[in-house]
């Protein structure tokens, strides 16, 4: 009796301490975006330091690169010479946005003075953009066809290879 | 005997449980519930600010649009079956963080715009994936972390009764020697024999015979 009671209950408590000793470790934020594949949302809106809101609607018809970030977050120092390379390079094939991401116009302007800028960095003042886009965190870029539609998304600092690798998937408009 | 069935019946409730907050952490591989936006956007505003309209993605609203401390009390109430993306495991209601707070802002406006609650969610799941939700929606595999725990409590407490019925009580006297036995070691004997005569005053540590 003993043992059959034994047997019971590693039998119930076995398969679950297994699923527990399985995700220890992983990170439940790490997995792939539910908005590959889907409508890019839509958004307007203005740039730091001044100038027209950037729609990106109007912007249909070639593929985007939405690059979430801010002066605080050191991995977005690190990509940025990346994506201004990247931005330089494809010229108006491609258009490369910012977002910023719970920061101040100010800091933003002296780190684009310091750094270098390339394309826009849009102000999202009440995170409604990052919302729309399932931001866990910066920084985290999205990649867009010219139909409009998430084609990637990468989290963590760009490096060469993987921009050009998710600019492909941009340009094929295969997610 | 029943310790091991009480073993069982506290492990069973325990294991469920740590298996259901698991499987809360797990995000789900099934598509969400909110209808794919139509393909073409209508996107026609040109205002700094705008947004994409909820009703792509959610359709109409089906609620009546609150205001005042209705739409106060069920901000609060939506919030909290929403999962704060930047903290651990804190509701949106509940966490101070800036995306946070952003997050419950939206959810007070899609309330006042007539939004319900299922609308919000499915809006929110939209963009994080299931795992935005602090209680994984009833469907699918879903069902077996709803499920589970009372199903295995319950077969613990059946367990624990069949444990009880079949195992008795042992009566006081099994186990305990006759009062007139002794060790098989002779040195031990002798000790017996003189402790029983100073406890009970046995001459000899013999005990008196019995009266019946």
């Amino acid at each position: 009796m003993n043992r059959r009671v034994l047997a019971a209950g590693l039998l119930v408590v076995a398969p679950l301490l297994g699923i527990l000793v399985l995700n220890i470790g992983r990170d439940p934020h790490a997995f792939n975006s539910p908005m590959i594949g889907r409508p890019a949302p839509v958004f307007t809106l203005k740039p730091a330091g001044g100038g027209a809101p950037v729609s990106l609607a109007a912007l249909r018809g070639r593929p985007v690169v939405i690059n979430f970030w801010a002066t605080w977050c050191v991995p977005c120092y690190e990509e940025h010479a990346v994506l201004v390379a990247g931005a330089r390079e494809a010229g108006d094939g491609v258009q490369f946005l910012g977002v910023i991401y719970e920061d101040e116009e100010d800091r933003v302007g002296d780190f684009l003075a310091r750094q270098g800028s390339a394309y826009p960095s849009l102000l999202d003042d009440d995170g409604k953009t990052a919302m729309a886009y399932g931001i866990y965190g910066v920084p985290e870029t999205f990649f867009v066809d010219a139909q409009g539609r998430i084609a990637a998304k990468y989290t963590g600092p760009l490096h060469r290879t993987a921009l050009a690798e998710n600019l492909d998937r941009a340009r094929e408009g295969k997610p | 005997m029943t310790r091991f069935g009480l073993a069982v019946a506290l492990a069973v409730p325990l294991a469920a449980a740590a298996a259901l907050s698991a499987a809360a952490q797990e995000p789900a591989a099934q598509e969400p519930a909110a209808p794919a936006p139509p393909a073409s956007t209508g996107f026609e505003a040109a205002e700094a600010g705008a947004q994409e309209d909820p009703r792509e993605v959610v359709g109409a609203p089906r609620g009546p649009a609150l205001s005042g401390p209705a739409l106060d009390a069920r901000t609060e109430e939506v919030g909290a079956l929403l999962r704060c993306p930047v903290c651990q495991g804190l509701s949106v209601a509940d966490s101070p963080a800036t995306m946070a707070t952003n997050m419950k802002a939206r959810v007070r406006e899609l309330l006042a715009a007539g939004y319900d609650e299922e609308q919000i969610l499915a809006y929110f799941e939209r963009s994080y994936g299931e795992f935005v939700r602090l209680e994984p929606p009833r469907r699918g595999i879903n069902w077996l972390v709803w499920l589970a725990p009372p199903m295995a409590l319950l077969g613990g407490l059946v367990l624990v009764r069949r444990t009880m019925r079949r195992s008795p009580a042992p009566t006081p006297t099994e186990g305990v020697p006759a009062r007139d036995a002794l060790p098989a070691d002779p040195v031990l004997a002798r000790n017996v024999l003189r402790i029983r005569e100073l406890a009970y005053g046995w001459p000899g540590g013999v005990p008196p015979a019995d009266p019946q």
